[in-house]
């Protein structure tokens, strides 16, 4: 069989980018990036979280571009990041240190500071508005003027936490403890102390296996959300061996520092402030058994980790139990192999390749249509 | 003050203040651009506490501006496209790294500004506490 080298189509492909320019604005109305910023926040925070770059505004232009298809919208931004160098590393950011809009745990009602809901969709009827149908400026400033209003008027009644001071820190915000630090002092848990090593970075040097803990966590916080969310579901539904419990989820904005890019950095207060970045983090509690040194056994609990961009509940918790498994692989399950895993859940690599299927493949089809042609001549011979 | 606390109370802080204190450097010394306000990235390393090891979250898009005061150079680097704001902060930057005397004065203004920032947070939390559940244990039912 010979390979022959075709060309066209130029035209046709140019008009074709055109046409899908014209289907973005074909309704005579575009919206703004600043729209798509302030009124899709999930979906911004869900695109910059699988593209793993965090900025609202390149999120929302990516949106716009792509006309709202996450997919597409996480391809430019890696895209675009490529082209960017990268010229810090930031300090190691503590969760500790998040400023909270969201806290809660499943499996402690009473946990210090509290169960605070914050923004939650959890408790919503899930009926459609049909009132944000005409919904206008003017009725938007006066929900939130009066909203505003409102809550100036609750604090002004004393319901402050200066008074009651819970959980507060030295900087005048909430700092509130960890639950799981309760279950490490009653030794229901392990305690670890701090790992310093220099973590992997998959977008440096390509995974290999067994993978390094710090390259299975990066792969699974830029995964896609309905991958990552899917997995995490047939683990539970009995595709893998755990049974876990949200222990805490916690959402909020963690200040990132950088050191002098010039000379070292050691005075931790000699560092740059960036700004904050909002993060969602979950701990999965998974009991488990453990051998102790004499042999007898005991049940520990264990913690999945989960941690992403942006408010990103569902995927975040995935995220934790997609850890654990991964942590203990059993051959008797796919979501415990790594390879399975870490090989199929980023975005842009698994639908580049499906969508590459799209592309021509006329010489890969027609050597197997000949093929299916000759063994049928052969088989009619062998007939006759 | 240090910096960190100094980038803090100038990113988070109203940043007419960054530029009031670029401007008057501006007026008195002479100030050498060495790279012009441009786009990169930071890394950002994440301490994960289930086996309290490290791992890369991701990045995060900066601009970031290097000028010169007096041999000495300040940087500017913030998150998001910033242009003028890292400028006013390498400009700051570089002021105290020379030692300025303007830099003296200017400690109350960003300790007032901190107190803002303070205050601020602390109502934003204050107002997210009402949605703080209070349980309610229900009465038991005896048979």
């Amino acid at each position: 069989m010979t390979y022959v080298a075709v060309k066209g189509g130029t035209e046709a492909i140019e008009e074709s980018i055109r046409r899908i320019k014209y289907e973005r604005i074909k309704h005579g109305k575009t919206i703004g990036v600043d729209e798509i910023q302030c009124g899709m926040r999930s979906l911004v925070d869900q695109v910059m979280s699988e593209s793993s770059l965090y900025s609202e505004v390149l999120a929302a232009l990516s949106i716009k571009q792509a006309e709202g298809n996450p997919e597409e919208a996480v391809f430019l931004m890696r895209a675009y990041r490529s082209t960017l160098p990268r010229n810090h590393y930031s300090r190691t950011v503590d969760t500790e240190n998040m400023n909270i809009m969201r806290r809660i745990s499943a499996s402690f009602k009473d946990i210090p500071g509290g169960q605070i809901l914050g923004p939650t969709v959890d408790y919503t009827h899930r009926l459609l508005d049909f009132d944000l149908m005409d919904e206008s400026m003017d009725e938007v400033n006066t929900w939130k003027m009066d909203y505003e209003s409102e809550m100036m008027q609750y604090l002004k009644n004393g319901n402050n936490s200066l008074v009651d001071h819970q959980g507060l820190g030295d900087r005048g915000i909430a700092r509130l403890p960890k639950v799981i630090d309760y279950l490490r002092k009653e030794e229901l848990m392990i305690d670890f102390a701090d790992d310093d090593h220099e973590p992997d970075d998959v977008t440096r040097r390509s995974l290999e296996f067994p993978s390094s803990r710090s390259q299975r966590l990066q792969i699974l916080t830029r995964g896609q959300t309905g991958t990552v969310t899917a997995l995490g579901y047939a683990i539970i539904r009995g595709y893998g061996a755990l049974h876990p419990t949200v222990g805490e989820l916690r959402i909020g904005e963690v200040p990132i520092h950088v050191g002098h890019p010039l000379e070292e950095t050691i005075d931790e207060e000699d560092t740059y402030y960036i700004g904050d970045i909002c993060i969602t983090e979950a701990e999965m509690l998974i009991p488990q058994t453990i051998e102790l040194p004499d042999g007898n056994k005991e049940i520990q609990f264990s913690i999945g980790y989960g941690a992403c961009y942006g408010q990103n509940e569902t995927k975040t918790i995935a995220m934790g139990i997609l850890d654990h498994a991964l942590e203990y692989s059993n051959p008797h399950y796919p979501t415990h192999d790594e390879e399975f895993v870490l090989y199929h859940i980023d975005s842009v690599e698994a639908t580049g390749f499906i969508s590459h299927l799209k592309m021509p493949h006329y010489v890969t089809f027609q050597s197997e249509l000949e093929r299916m042609r000759k063994t049928k001549t052969k088989e009619k011979g062998n007939d006759a | 003050m240090n910096r960190k606390k100094r980038t803090e109370i100038l990113i988070r802080g109203r940043h007419h203040l960054a530029k009031s204190f670029c401007e008057q450097i501006n007026r008195t010394y002479s100030v050498d651009l060495l790279e012009k306000p441009n786009h990169s990235l930071v890394m950002v390393k994440m301490r994960e506490t289930a086996k309290n090891t490290r791992f890369y979250i991701g990045e995060v898009f900066v601009t970031e501006c290097k000028v010169k005061i007096q041999e000495k150079i300040g940087i500017g680097i913030v998150k998001g496209n910033e242009p003028e704001l890292s400028y006013y902060l390498a400009v700051i930057d570089a002021a105290y790294c020379a030692n300025l005397p303007i830099t003296q004065l200017w400690g109350s203004q960003l300790e007032e500004e901190l107190q803002c920032i303070r205050q601020n947070q602390q109502i934003k939390f204050d107002q997210l506490l009402k949605t703080k559940v209070n349980f309610e244990t229900m009465d038991e039912e005896l048979s």
